[in-house]
């Protein structure tokens, strides 16, 4: 389960969000997986169940996860998240700044697009 | 819901409250931040229907608290001076709440009194100031309160029973919508179990703010420009600037979007834009006529 880090800047509520989005994306949580209940989770982490829940609102309005009424919420298939064009412009930039990074520590193109591949390919491997 | 409408109390002439409006939603969970003597604990005596207003009303779902018995045995209240009956031990004491409130839970004092391990044959008033904490805390909470108001609930009590604390705020928020009013000096303290918080200042509420909404609208930009004609931020909703040399610090209160599109515009060799932490908020939007900075040490 992921921690939350008073001290950052990061609403709670973001905090909650991101946690949930990358442990979906990454495949800590795979699709059909019950995320912990609102009460459950407000628990573990001594954060207000309101925050939690409207955290939870906003993963499914993005679709990331749906919730059964009565049985909890799950993670979605991929497929069915919506894309966001400002989000994947967002990743698009921070992707730009990663690649400037790694040329400014000679790294080779060659390097970096055989790095692009292996995530490309495992990230199939997975579906 | 607790509504509290213009309430004005005075004491032998100096204003302790001055029209305090505040209304907590149910299920809610409010924070009353203040300095000492800014007036939080009168504002719980009077929520609580210990004191008299002066004037103005305070209403738990409608109906006036002060002197109704039926409204007063749904608040569960842990004040700052704590009382307990002189020769009471803590089973006696579980025996006066049980006659006081209709939902008293037995089998949740048993469990509590076994995870904090205080002895119930003892008497309270020999018990240490923390351990009088976690009796009070232990009671309130058995009597299933619909609306529990705090006055500085951790004070003096150490890091792992203030997360049993928590937990138990929390369950009951979430399992059966139980509406908290907790007052504290530090904000920081506040910043992970409140939804809504109000900052109170010499008996005003000078600020009420919900939490999430709050930290979401509200950015800290650097950026650095190279052509000059450019560094103009009229479009944007600038709350302060700093220049240190072609770095501009920017505070900007607008949708995140909106200030990355304008600002991209820009063509900046340098953007940077972070979050605000919640102190820095208060700081901005009170303008630095308050003290803010005494609530965050």
């Amino acid at each position: 389960m992921f921690q939350l880090d008073l001290k950052n800047r990061k609403s709670i509520y973001e905090q909650v969000i991101d946690s949930f989005k990358e442990e979906i994306v990454s495949g800590v949580l795979a699709p059909g997986e019950k995320l912990p209940s609102v009460r459950d989770l407000s628990k573990q982490l001594t954060i207000n169940p309101n925050t939690v829940q409207k955290a939870y609102r906003e993963l499914e309005r993005e679709g990331y996860c749906y919730t059964v009424s009565g049985l909890g919420t799950f993670v979605s298939k991929p497929e069915n998240v919506a894309a966001d064009p400002e989000q994947i412009a967002l990743l698009n930039a921070e992707l730009v700044r990663i690649i400037r990074e790694l040329r400014y520590q000679n790294v080779s193109p060659d390097e970096i697009r055989a790095s692009v591949d292996s995530a490309l390919t495992n990230r199939g491997e997975r579906k | 819901m607790i509504q509290i409408k213009d309430i004005t109390k005075k004491f032998d002439g100096s204003v302790a409250l001055d029209n305090v409006t505040l209304s907590i939603r149910k299920g809610s969970i409010y924070g009353l931040v203040g300095t000492n003597g800014s007036g939080k604990t009168t504002l719980l005596k009077h929520v609580t229907g210990v004191w008299k207003q002066d004037s103005g009303q305070i209403l738990l779902e409608d109906e006036p608290i002060f002197d109704n018995e039926k409204a007063k045995s749904r608040i569960g209240y842990i004040p700052d001076d704590l009382f307990f009956f002189g020769s009471y031990t803590l089973a006696d004491s579980a025996r006066y709440y049980k006659g006081l409130y209709p939902f008293w839970n037995g089998a949740r004092y048993a469990e509590m009194v076994k995870l904090f391990g205080l002895p119930e044959k003892q008497k309270i008033a020999r018990f240490s100031k923390g351990m009088q904490k976690q009796a009070m805390f232990i009671l309130v909470m058995s009597a299933m309160p619909e609306y529990l108001v705090l006055d500085e609930p951790i004070d003096g009590l150490d890091p792992i029973v203030r997360k049993h604390v928590w937990k138990y705020v929390v369950d009951d928020v979430a399992a059966r919508e139980m509406t908290v009013l907790v007052s504290s000096h530090n904000l920081r303290e506040m910043e992970g179990i409140c939804d809504t918080i109000g900052i109170l200042d010499h008996g005003k509420v000078i600020i009420e703010r919900d939490l999430d909404e709050l930290k979401s609208d509200i950015h800290k930009v650097q950026i650095a420009i190279t052509d000059p004609a450019m560094r103009d931020y009229s479009e944007l909703n600038v709350l302060h600037r700093e220049t240190r040399g072609t770095v501009d610090l920017l505070i900007i209160r607008q949708p995140r979007e909106e200030v990355e599109t304008i600002l991209n515009a820009k063509n900046p060799v340098l953007f940077d834009l972070l979050p605000l932490s919640l102190e820095e908020i208060f700081i901005y939007e009170l303008g630095g006529e308050h003290d803010v900075e005494s609530l965050l040490f």
